[in-house]
């Protein structure tokens, strides 16, 4: 006789859930439970001075073409107006198929995507395929909608590789998720679409794609104060993704394009009064 | 970044040496976290032994610099003289004082070289002049900048040693801070001559 019931075949469990019997997938502390909700609305950050918005003082930007995807980010921290650090690294390598960057608040980033890392890895462990790019950023999306108005501060994009090619998703912490094909976010990203929307092609070369990146990282950093320090660019393609370049000083670059155009850089080409 | 003073951003330091004195600043003009320029002008030629730095509110640094102008030609004129460092250093906080209930945003700093001696002084927005310390900093950077002035300064040094160790102190102090940098220049005023120098900073 069969002394169990049927319908519990699918389901996890098929006996009453233990505490002790559970496998605990996280092996890092739980996540934050949101204990109530607010109903005054969104969590005000920065005084709700949209033009002002801190909590996305970085520049990052990722396009697709035909060699794959080309990420490239800054690298400074700011707290206010005091430069915490110049060498941050804003994109989050989450497994050898998967890359997330960093805009908004570092630590929401950091924790969220070690999380969704470590969701991939059980997926892939239970299922035996990897998980794809637009599951991925479902899964990240879902997440941040069960956060959304608790002051959660996250404007990152997820690029990866997977059984149908490479994906390009923009995942923010008021639940959007979007698909595209450019996208510049943080406070720099208005100078960094400028340069971007002006050279972009899809059938740029990997060497073609890389510069367009790092030139439009430095205008963003130039003009941005919330932007500097270094150029980090990943590329992403068939195979997972590679780093084509861990660092280069934007003050070089600077100085490098200054003399392309004959130049020194110093600000002086008007030939300012100096006393 | 709230704040009238923080608006524009920016960031001046002034130090004394041997029988000279030593201004520097950065150059950038900004709105918030927007750079509009990287060769705005913070340090003026008063006289030919007198330098002002002004910092803060850009739009009240070109203001009150106009008024200080228009102070001492109308003194050279009425008075048929140059007038002395420390009379435009007093001149300074007067008229700082005169706007007391509605001040000009800015933080001066004034250098001179007087019978060879030289003279720093430094202000509040309401002219509380203060006169007796050997470097004094100004703007969004000035407290990063203390920090340098304070490892690289040594009292009577010469002018070259003293346009090296501001320009060090500047540019390290301004690399902390996001509002100031963008270029820096450095003035080295003694008895002979007065030498501009610019500086290769970061520019971002």
């Amino acid at each position: 006789m069969i002394d169990f019931d049927p319908s519990t075949f699918g389901l996890a469990h098929t006996y009453q859930k233990e505490d002790k019997d559970e496998i605990n997938t996280l092996s890092m502390p739980s996540a934050p439970q949101v204990i109530y909700r607010s109903l005054n609305g969104p969590t005000q950050t920065n005084g709700g001075n949209k033009l002002n918005n801190f909590k996305h003082g970085t520049t990052t930007l990722g396009f697709v073409f035909k060699e794959g995807i080309l990420l490239a980010v800054d690298s400074r921290a700011s707290m206010g107006s005091f430069l915490s650090s110049e060498q941050v690294r804003k994109v989050i390598e989450i497994n050898e198929y998967l890359l997330g960057t960093m805009a908004g608040g570092a630590a929401d980033c950091q924790y969220w995507l070690a999380y969704l890392a470590n969701h991939c890895r059980t997926y892939e462990l239970k299922n035996g395929s990897k998980l794809s790019v637009a599951a991925a950023s479902k899964f990240l999306q879902g997440i941040l909608i069960g956060y959304k108005n608790s002051g959660l501060s996250m404007g990152c994009m997820i690029a990866g590789t997977d059984l149908s090619g490479q994906h390009l998703y923009y995942i923010d912490n008021d639940g959007m998720r979007l698909k595209g094909d450019i996208f510049s976010v943080g406070s720099g990203s208005t100078y960094a679409y400028g340069v971007l929307d002006n050279y972009y092609r899809y059938d740029l070369s990997l060497d073609e794609a890389v510069e367009l990146g790092v030139r439009a990282i430095y205008h963003a950093t130039h003009r941005d104060t919330a932007s500097g320090g270094v150029v980090r660019v990943y590329h992403i393609h068939q195979n997972g993704w590679t780093k084509v370049h861990d660092g280069i000083d934007v003050v070089d670059l600077h100085y490098k394009f200054a003399q392309q155009k004959g130049l020194v850089g110093d600000g002086d080409e008007a030939k300012q009064r100096l006393f | 970044m709230s704040g009238i003073f923080e608006y524009n951003g920016g960031s001046i330091v002034g130090m004394k040496g041997k029988n000279c004195i030593a201004m520097a600043c950065d150059r950038r003009f900004g709105q918030q976290m927007s750079t509009i320029t990287t060769n705005y002008q913070k340090v003026f030629k008063i006289q030919d032994n007198i330098l002002l730095a002004l910092s803060g509110l850009n739009s009240d640094i070109h203001t009150f610099y106009a008024l200080m102008e228009k102070e001492i030609n109308l003194y050279n004129l009425k008075e048929n003289r140059k007038m002395k460092p420390t009379t435009f250093a007093n001149l300074v906080a007067s008229s700082l004082y005169e706007r007391r209930f509605g001040p000009f945003f800015v933080t001066p700093i004034v250098a001179g070289l007087e019978n060879g001696k030289p003279i720093l002084a430094t202000y509040d927005s309401i002219g509380c002049k203060s006169d007796l310390d050997d470097f004094q900093v100004g703007g969004t950077g000035g407290n990063y900048i203390y920090g340098a002035c304070e490892a690289f300064f040594k009292p009577d040094m010469s002018p070259e040693e003293l346009e090296e160790v501001i320009g060090q102190s500047l540019v390290s102090g301004c690399d902390r801070d996001s509002l100031s940098g963008w270029g820096g220049v450095v003035y080295v005023l003694t008895e002979q001559k007065l030498t501009v120098k610019i500086l290769k900073t970061k520019q971002t």
